[in-house]
């Protein structure tokens, strides 16, 4: 009896490396603006399902709140590039402030005078915000449906504050930054090649970086976690340190994603904090298969290209339709998409369940 | 002898309600003990209360002579106290090998443990365990598609493997057919000698086949303690088992 080859790990970093490749290889085989720039915010939700799968489903924290971090990084991302446009003597103070009676920079926007600086701050915030948080929650050992309300909760008061902070965040209008991003001198256009490989990019290095990490040890000890905590406590591990670790890594990718996600809208309003892209990631991911990051990105770039050429006259219920394909997969597809293929290969290639060569087995990919 | 686990006039109170209530019991290195009472006796409370999973209300918990009451419980197991719950639990999504990998595991430290990637230095013990337990053509099978006992005799694994100097067993038989049920005795009796141990057990014919000293506790009480035929003698122990089931 020969083993399924989708729990080889060889050929996995196969399937991740080969659908990266093919990513890359889109500039050159299209030549759309439009095209890649769609291709390029469908890269950033994929970031968001990754981060969505990592949580959830290794760590089996269920987080609503992913669009925290995302949304934070955002703002960060937004604010570094209007500073990039403002002129310190001529024009030092953004438009929108001196409609809303701001005639000096705030201190908080001091520091994105400088683009590395802004950068550092675009990551660095919401993944420390993550830390703390994540501290906070796991001490007390919240866990299951709690977790998912105070997530939510959280990500309510970071929607209500970034509306109500009117003349720091341009609240409701969101902050548009007249150019695109520049970096080192180069002018990044949100609708160029350079644009979408920066996505893709991103996308590569943090789901192989977040795939390794499953594979050490580390990973064993999350996904054992995740099954019962109480059991991995009583054998000498510190718990909450390591659900903390997870969820900052979750932030911290959730982070990149927003990042990347102004670089190419070149927008940012407080829709990115709104509870409706938290909850579509983990749908997202839950219908690629949460317990494969490339499942995950698979159902962040399916569902998305599904709502893109819909047509129209869906689009008003696209949430219903979401709802649905949700509901559907709860019920009749538990591993996902991907647990489709987990069987088909199973069926072709060997059973499932054990398996006899030296490879050791795995279940989540 | 040298004195393992010492409890000294130990008392879990919730609210009004004590469901230890002045306990002292006296843990030899080397022994194995029974503890056997009635339901709600307080038996699984006494096991919370000496990994730290409840706090004592009173009285001190002390293991090797340094009080473990107040550490926290990744600290009292990293100190060398296993425990193996009444419910069994494993991780179900993870293989018997994965399972028993986790528990080997003597690094604790997430960032040490991201950058091991080795393949397990336990294989010597994983084999020695298997074999004890059973287990070993089952090594890559889901533990969620294991059979209750088989899970139960992965718990006692995973406990195994972590090289405990004291192993507390909550009820292991519970839910056996009664062929398991010898086989799980095979399996305590191997460990006798070399193995400190505390189980707590319903079936008597199973702790016949273990006992060297069995403790028998009441409504969070020391009812007595003595051999098996000391205890099934006890009028005592007779009359509280005539009053729920029956001691049999
Ligand atoms: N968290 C709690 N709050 C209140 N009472 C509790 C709590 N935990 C246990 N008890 C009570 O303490 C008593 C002892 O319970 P315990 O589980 O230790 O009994 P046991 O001897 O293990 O019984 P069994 O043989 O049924 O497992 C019971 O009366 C139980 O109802
Ligand atoms: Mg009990």
């Amino acid at each position: 009896m020969s083993a399924n080859i989708y729990h080889n790990r060889k050929a996995q970093w196969l399937a991740y490396i080969g659908l990266f490749c093919l990513l890359a290889l889109v500039p050159a085989l299209f030549d759309s603006p439009f095209l890649l720039n769609q291709l390029a915010r469908y890269a950033v939700f994929a970031m968001l399902a990754v981060s969505v799968s990592l949580v959830w489903g290794y760590g089996g924290i269920l987080s609503l709140g992913q669009g925290i971090a995302f949304g934070l990084a955002a703002y960060g991302m937004g604010m570094t590039m209007q500073m990039q446009f403002q002129d310190p003597v001529s024009d030092p103070v953004p438009s929108f402030m001196l409609t809303n009676d701001l005639s000096t920079l705030p201190l908080l926007w001091e520091p994105f005078w400088s683009t590395p600086i802004g950068l550092a701050l675009t990551i660095a915030v919401p993944t420390i915000f993550f830390i703390g948080f994540g501290a906070m929650m796991f001490q007390a050992r919240v866990a299951g449906v709690f977790v998912a309300i105070m997530t939510l909760a959280m990500l309510a008061a970071w929607y209500a504050m970034a509306y109500d902070m009117q003349p720091f965040t341009s609240g409701f209008n969101g902050i548009s930054p007249p150019m695109p991003f520049e970096f080192a001198g180069v002018s990044i256009d949100p609708y160029s090649p350079t644009a979408y490989l920066i996505c893709v990019g991103f996308l590569a290095a943090l789901t192989l970086s977040a795939k390794l990490l499953m594979q050490s040890k580390f990973g064993l000890i999350v996904q054992a976690i995740r099954d019962d905590p109480e059991r991995v406590r009583f054998l000498g591990y510190n718990v909450a340190y390591y659900q903390v670790i997870v969820f900052a890594i979750s932030g911290f990718i959730a982070a990149c994603g927003g990042l990347c996600w102004v670089m190419v809208v070149q927008y940012v309003s407080p829709t990115s904090l709104e509870l409706t892209l938290s909850v579509s990631a983990v749908i997202w991911a839950a219908v690629g298969g949460r317990l494969s990051l490339l499942g995950a990105i698979l159902g962040a770039y399916l569902v998305n290209g599904l709502q893109s050429y819909m047509g129209d006259e869906l689009q008003d219920v696209w949430m219903i339709v979401l709802g649905s394909i949700f509901i559907g997969v709860v019920l009749f597809l538990p591993r996902g998409l991907v647990g489709l293929i987990e069987d088909a290969l199973g069926y072709f290639t060997g059973k499932s369940e054990t398996e006899t060569s030296g490879v050791a087995i795995e279940r989540a990919v | 002898m040298m004195s393992l686990l010492e409890l000294r006039n130990v008392s879990k109170r919730y609210g009004d309600f004590a469901a230890i209530d002045g306990l002292d019991l006296t843990i030899n290195k080397g022994e194995l003990r029974c503890l056997l009472g009635p339901n709600g006796a307080g038996k699984s409370t006494c096991m919370d209360l000496i990994v730290g999973r409840q706090r004592v209300s009173e009285g001190t918990v002390s293991l090797m002579g340094t009080d473990i009451a107040a550490l926290s419980e990744h600290q009292i197991a990293r100190k060398g106290v296993g425990r193996k719950f009444q419910i069994p639990s494993v991780f179900k999504e993870l293989t018997v090998r994965q399972n028993l990998e986790v528990a080997f595991n003597r690094n604790k430290d997430p960032f040490l443990n991201m950058l091991s990637f080795k393949h397990f230095k336990g294989q010597k013990r994983y084999d020695e365990i298997t074999d004890l337990i059973g287990l070993k053509d089952r090594s890559n099978t889901v533990s969620g598609l294991l059979s209750h006992g088989e899970t139960q005799w992965l718990e006692i694994g995973l406990v195994l493997m972590q090289d405990p100097v004291l192993l507390l067993m909550d009820e292991p038989t519970a839910g056996m057919t009664e062929q398991e049920t010898y086989k799980t005795s095979q399996i305590f009796n191997t460990l006798k000698g070399s193995h400190t141990l505390v189980v707590v057990e319903h079936d008597m014919s199973f702790v016949r086949e273990i006992a060297d000293v069995i403790t028998v506790m009441h409504m969070g009480k020391l009812l007595a303690e003595g051999t098996i035929t000391e205890i099934e003698n006890n009028p005592q122990v007779r009359n509280v088992y005539l009053g729920t089931e029956g001691i049999h």
